[in-house]
C-alpha cells in the first residue's frame, strides 16, 4: 500500500452531528487508477482532502508508505508524496505554460508537456490563452513535474467536453500504468468509474 | 520557481495591480520627502533667523516694589510733614479747596541702578547692552516741532520728547525693525550731545546731519538753560511709533533719540538721570536659556526689577517657522498613518483577491512563509520603483509643497491679524515679519530616512495584512478549490 485510510472518521467542527466519513478503511496501491464514486455530499472530496493532507481526520489516520502523514509536516506530504489536479485546472494566470509546470516540481517541463500533447508553440503562452482541455493537460503536467507517487484528481473532467474528457482519462490511466503512480480520481460519472482499474463507491467505504 | 521569480512575473504581468500600488507608494514617498524637506528647511531657516535677529533680556522696574518703596519713603518723611527722602518729595499746598498734599518722585527714585545694570552686563553670554532713558519731554529751541493744525494745543506742553540710549541700535524701536536710518548714523556709547531726528522733522525744519538743535526745560522755557545737540542721523519708521501720552509732544515724529546722558541735561536735571530700561543682548541665541538663568542668579536687588524675555522678534519670526515646522511634522505623521492604512488595505485586498493563487501554491506544497515571501517581494520591488521615481520628482515636489505651506501660513497669519484687529494693543509697534519663502533641499539623509520609512511601512502593512494567511488553515483556503 502506498496510501491508506485507517479507521478514518470526519465531521465538520461547526456541525458535529453531521458525520461526513465514518470508520473508513482502505488501501491504495501504486500502478493503479482508482475512482471514488458517489453522489454530492457523499464525502468523496473530503476523503480526497484528507488523503492530500489538506486537512486531518477527526478520528483515525492517513498512512503514506505505512507511516502516518501527520508524523511529518503536512506541507512536506503535499510537496513530496502527492500531486493534485483540480476540476477548474487551477493554473496561475500570470505565468506561462512552462512556468506553471515548473511550479509542480524540479523536473524539466518540456518533455512532460510533449508527453501531454501540448505543442511547443503553446509553451510560452499565458495559460489563459489555452482551451479547457489544454489547460487541464497543463495541470496534469504540473502534477507530473513532481516526484510524487500519488496523483489525486478532483473531478478532472468536470469542465471538459466528452472527447477531451476521455483523452484526459486515458492520459491518467497511462500515468498509472506506465509510470507506476497511484492515481485516485473523484467523480460522479459511472462511465468514467467503469473505465478505471478500481471503482470505489463511497457508501461501501464505511458510511 | 522561487518567490522572487514569481514576484517579478506578477509585478510585470499584472500591471493594473502593480500600477495602483506604485502610485500609492510614490504618493506616500513624495509626501514623506516633502514633509522632511519642509521640516528641514524650517529648522535651518529658523536657526539662521534666530541668530540673525538675536534675542535678549530686558530689565524694568518692578511696579509692586515701586509702590512699596514709595510708601516706605513717605513713612520716613512722616505723615503730615513736608520733606524729601530717597527721591520722594512731600509738599503741602494751600488751595482754594483747603490743604492738599503733593507727593512726587524725582529721577533718582525711578531710575534703574547703574551698578546693577553693570553687574548684569558682565554675565557670561551677554554680548552687549543698552540703557534707555524714560521718555523725557523738553522744549524745542531753534526748530519747530510737528503739530496737528486741527488740534487744540492748550493743554499740550508744546514740547518734543527725548529718548536717551547708550547704544541706539539696541533700542526696542530699532530692534523691532520699525526704526531705520535714512541718513547719518545711530548713537553710540561714546557720543555726547548728539541726536537722531525723524525724517518728518528734518523735512519740515530743513535740518540735515551736522546741524545743531537746542532743548531746554519746558516748565520754564524762557529762563532755563538751552542744551544743544548735534544731529548725527535722520531716521524713518515703518509705522508711526505709538505715543506714550496724548498730545503732539508725544507724537511719533517728535521723538528724538539722543545719547544716554542728554535728556537729563535738557530737562534741567543734570546728573539725575532716569534710566527706564536696560537691554542685555545674548551673544548666542541657542544659549538663551542658560544665559537667562545666569543673569537671574546675579547679585542685585532683584525685588526692584522685572526681568523680561525680550525675544519678541525671535518669537514672532520663529512662530512663522514653528507653524511651518508643526505643519511639516503633521504632514509626515499623517502621511505615515494614511500610508499605512492605504497600503494595509491594498495588501488585504491583494491577499483576499489572491486566495485562489495562495491556495494553488499551498496545495502544491509551498510553505506559507514562501507564499508570504512572494507578497513581500512584490511589494518591495514596487517600493523600489516608487523610490526611484519619487527621488526624481522629490526636489520639484518639495519646492511646490514648501511654497504652498508658506503661502498657507501667510494667509493664516493675515487672517489672524484681521481677526485680532482692534482687540489687542501693543506697547511697541509690531514689526512685519512674515515668512515669504524657504529654501528646500533634499539631502542624502532624507533619502535614507524615507527609504527606511517606506521599508518599515511596507513591511508592517503587508505583515499585518498577511496575518490572515498565516492564521488560516490550508483547508480553509483550499476549500474553494478541492
Amino acid at each position: 500500500m502506498i496510501l491508506e485510510a485507517k479507521n478514518v472518521s470526519y465531521f465538520y467542527k461547526a456541525q458535529k452531528d453531521k458525520l461526513i466519513l465514518e470508520n473508513v478503511n482502505y488501501g491504495f496501491e501504486p500502478g493503479k487508477m482508482y475512482a471514488l464514486l458517489g453522489p454530492s455530499g457523499s464525502g468523496k472530496t473530503t476523503l480526497l482532502s484528507l488523503l492530500a493532507g489538506l486537512d486531518i481526520p477527526t478520528k483515525g489516520e492517513i498512512l503514506y508508505d505505512g507511516n502516518p502523514i501527520t508524523a511529518r509536516d503536512l506541507t512536506e506530504h503535499r510537496k513530496h508524496h502527492i500531486s493534485l489536479v483540480f476540476q477548474s485546472y487551477n493554473l496561475i494566470d500570470y505565468l506561462t505554460v512552462v512556468e506553471n509546470v515548473k511550479l509542480g516540481g524540479q523536473k524539466t517541463p518540456e518533455p512532460i508537456l510533449d508527453k501531454m500533447g501540448i505543442g511547443k508553440e503553446f509553451w510560452k503562452r499565458n495559460v489563459l490563452q489555452l482551451s479547457g482541455g489544454q489547460q487541464q493537460r497543463v495541470a496534469i503536467a504540473r502534477a507530473l513535474a513532481s516526484d510524487a507517487n500519488v496523483l489525486l484528481a478532483d473531478e478532472p473532467t468536470g469542465n471538459l467536453d466528452e472527447a477531451t474528457a476521455w483523452d484526459v482519462i486515458d492520459l491518467l490511466k497511462r500515468i498509472a500504468h506506465e509510470e507506476g503512480k497511484c492515481v485516485i480520481v473523484v467523480t460522479h460519472s459511472k462511465e468514467l468509474a467503469g473505465s478505471v482499474d478500481i471503482a470505489i463507491r463511497m457508501d461501501q467505504l464505511g458510511k | 520557481m522561487n518567490s522572487l521569480q514569481r514576484a517579478l512575473r506578477s509585478v510585470i504581468r499584472k500591471p493594473i495591480k502593480s500600477i495602483l500600488l506604485l502610485l500609492v507608494m510614490i504618493t506616500v514617498c513624495l509626501f514623506l520627502l516633502c514633509g522632511m524637506a519642509c521640516r528641514n528647511a524650517n529648522v535651518q531657516t529658523q536657526d539662521t533667523t534666530r541668530q540673525a535677529i538675536g534675542a535678549g533680556l530686558r530689565l524694568d522696574a518692578n511696579e509692586k516694589n515701586r509702590s512699596k518703596r514709595l510708601t516706605e519713603c513717605s513713612q520716613k518723611i512722616g505723615e503730615g510733614q513736608e520733606g524729601s527722602y530717597g527721591g520722594v518729595h512731600q509738599e503741602k499746598l494751600e488751595t482754594a479747596y483747603g490743604t492738599q498734599w503733593l507727593v512726587w518722585c524725582d529721577n533718582s527714585f525711578d531710575c534703574l541702578q547703574i551698578s546693577d545694570i553693570e553687574k548684569l552686563a558682565v554675565v557670561p553670554g551677554i554680548s552687549d547692552y543698552n540703557i534707555s532713558t524714560c521718555i523725557t519731554a523738553v522744549n524745542p529751541v531753534g526748530f519747530d516741532r510737528i503739530e496737528d493744525p486741527d488740534m487744540d494745543q492748550t493743554n499740550d506742553m508744546g514740547g518734543v520728547v527725548l529718548i536717551g540710549n547708550r547704544k541706539m541700535e539696541l533700542d526696542s524701536n530699532v530692534l523691532s525693525g520699525n526704526v531705520t536710518l535714512k541718513d547719518g548714523r545711530m548713537v553710540t556709547e561714546k557720543d555726547q550731545d548728539v541726536c537722531v531726528i525723524s525724517e518728518q522733522l528734518a523735512d519740515q525744519d530743513h535740518l540735515v546731519v551736522g546741524d545743531k538743535i537746542g532743548f531746554n526745560d519746558y516748565h520754564d522755557p524762557e529762563h532755563s538753560q538751552v542744551h544743544e545737540a548735534t544731529i548725527i542721523g535722520i531716521y524713518q519708521t515703518e509705522q508711526l511709533m505709538s505715543p506714550l501720552m496724548a498730545g503732539d509732544t508725544f507724537r511719533s515724529e517728535n521723538i528724538i533719540f539722543t545719547d544716554l546722558r542728554f535728556p537729563e541735561k535738557a530737562e534741567g536735571s543734570k546728573n539725575n538721570p532716569c534710566y527706564e530700561h536696560a537691554y542685555f543682548q545674548v551673544g548666542d541665541v541657542d544659549d538663551y536659556d542658560a544665559v537667562k538663568a545666569a543673569v537671574s542668579t546675579a547679585d542685585i536687588e532683584w525685588e526692584r526689577y522685572d526681568l523680561i524675555d525680550r525675544n519678541g522678534n525671535m518669537s514672532t519670526m520663529s512662530s512663522n517657522f514653528n507653524d511651518l515646522e508643526k505643519i511639516s511634522t503633521l504632514l509626515i505623521l499623517i502621511t505615515f498613518a494614511a500610508g499605512f492604512i492605504m497600503l494595509f488595505l491594498i495588501f488585504v485586498f491583494w491577499t483576499k483577491n489572491r486566495n485562489y493563487e495562495i491556495g494553488i501554491l499551498l496545495s502544491l506544497g509551498y510553505k506559507k512563509r514562501n507564499v508570504l515571501g512572494q507578497l513581500f517581494a512584490e511589494a518591495f520591488i514596487t517600493a523600489l520603483l516608487a523610490f526611484v521615481i519619487s527621488f526624481t520628482l522629490a526636489p520639484a515636489a518639495s519646492s511646490v509643497a514648501a511654497d504652498y505651506l508658506v503661502s498657507a501660513q501667510a494667509e493664516q497669519a493675515e487672517l489672524e491679524k484681521n481677526i485680532n484687529a482692534d482687540k489687542v494693543t501693543y506697547s511697541t509697534v509690531q514689526s512685519e515679519q512674515t515668512v515669504v519663502g524657504v529654501e528646500v533641499d533634499i539631502t542624502k539623509e532624507m533619502f535614507l530616512i524615507c527609504g527606511a520609512g517606506m521599508v518599515i511601512l511596507t513591511a508592517v502593512s503587508i505583515g499585518t495584512a498577511g496575518i490572515g494567511i498565516l492564521k488560516k488553515n490550508p483547508k480553509d483556503i483550499l476549500s474553494e478549490l478541492v
